[in-house]
């Protein structure tokens, strides 16, 4: 992680809502983290490859079904929560707990996808 | 100029003029964002100055849906019908609604005034020559080995109730699933369609091909939660240019899932979900 990233203030604002263990952007291509801000608990390496792969066949599998871009993604577990949303290569992932207020979090997760670079 | 801008542009002119009616695009833009709390505020004191604009009652009852608060919609429909009887917004909603909740001569009667107030809407339009399909009376099924082996002529009525139509599996979840582009499948662990369809426009059934594609997210997710201290998943959602779409995990590692079109409230769609779970489950149950 470099302290002079451009996409660590979007992180740390995400990552300070309630509910959110961290915040991370990933490569969809590789998996690899491109930044991270997340608690000690969260592996940041494992979590980017997960969710990136996740990401990549749902990007995929929607459409082979001829239902275009995925622009959000949402995968609920018994113990929290990964949201994601990307823009072209790259994409924000959340790690949640369940105590997450999911409405207001998509709304930023979206924006924050919305301002990553092309 | 982008949506931000829009927003910011009308909160300034309604803090410089309450009366403005810039809330009601300031409300139905706050709502589309996911911000239901903001627009819920917006939209009410909006009403406490236009207690009688149709609009402002159908926006309230537009967000009160996304809240999942379906009896206060309701309410604010009707008013909104009280105010302006032809009002498209609110009778359309009316008929979803009431569709979803199996009252179909309601949600055809609804619809009807809905598509006589905007003959333009090609998917009011579908919506309703579905709504009449299902209303009109059915031919008499084939007779099914199963139900005539197992059922007695009470499970058989209570079948045929809840649209359990063991006969035709494709139809399980019609009663279900809302009027319009909206669609539900069950899939066995092979992404091979068990029950349900997937009707584009031109009459398609596309189940197959989407139910096919679609599974292989359920592998992924499942790889996923084994390396993830998140414990099992449930549900996966996820939004895309033509359809939001909801699945979770069905008996003996298949999958039910259900789509609608992007408009569709998602909170609907979830809600749908969970009955068509439910229904696959039980219909899994009778044929094992």
């Amino acid at each position: 992680m470099s302290a002079s990233s451009p996409f660590i203030p979007s992180l740390e604002h995400l990552t300070r809502q309630r509910g959110v263990l961290g915040s991370l952007i990933v490569s969809e291509t590789d998996g690899i983290v491109i930044d991270a801000v997340v608690q000690a608990t969260v592996k940041s390496p494992v979590v980017a490859a997960l969710a990136a792969s996740l990401y990549r066949r749902a990007r995929q599998s929607a459409q082979a079904a001829g239902l275009g871009g995925v622009k959000y993604l949402e995968l609920v577990a018994d113990g929290g929560r990964l949201c994601m949303a990307g823009r072209d290569d790259l994409v924000v992932v959340l790690v949640t707990d369940t105590r997450v207020g999911v409405g207001l979090l998509r709304v930023e997760l979206l924006r924050t996808a919305a301002e990553l670079p092309e | 100029m982008s949506a931000s801008d829009d927003i910011r542009r009308w909160s300034d002119e309604l803090a410089r003029n309450p009366a403005s009616m810039v809330f009601l695009p300031l409300g139905e833009a706050l709502r589309t964002r996911g911000q239901a709390g903001v627009a819920l505020r917006v939209a009410m004191r909006g009403l406490e100055r236009h207690p009688y604009d149709a609009d402002a009652h159908d926006l309230l009852a537009r967000i009160y849906v996304d809240r999942g608060e379906i009896e206060k919609a309701l309410d604010e429909w009707d008013a909104a019908i009280r105010c302006t009887p032809e009002h498209a917004g609110a009778l359309k909603g009316m008929g979803f609604v009431c569709f979803n909740q199996g009252r179909l001569a309601d949600a055809e009667r609804y619809l009807s005034e809905a598509a006589a107030a905007t003959p333009e809407d090609e998917g009011l339009a579908i919506a309703l020559r579905r709504v009449r399909e299902e209303l009109a009376p059915a031919p008499a099924p084939a007779p099914d080995p199963i139900v005539e082996k197992a059922a007695s002529p009470t499970e058989i009525v209570a079948n045929v109730a809840e649209g359990d139509t063991a006969s035709d599996p494709r139809q399980l979840f019609a009663d279900l699933i809302g009027v319009a582009d909206q669609a539900a499948l069950l899939l066995d662990e092979d992404g091979l369609v068990l029950a349900g369809q997937y009707v584009v426009a031109g009459g398609h059934d596309v189940g197959a091909e989407v139910g096919a594609a679609l599974s292989g997210i359920s592998d992924e997710a499942r790889r996923a939660m084994r390396h993830l201290p998140l414990g099992d998943w449930r549900t996966i959602i996820f939004e895309t240019q033509a359809a939001t779409v909801v699945m979770a995990p069905a008996p003996r590692d298949g999958l039910a899932l259900v789509a609608a079109a992007p408009e569709v409230p998602s909170g609907l769609v979830r809600r749908a979900l969970e009955s068509v779970s439910q229904r696959a489950k039980r219909w899994m149950e009778r044929l094992s």
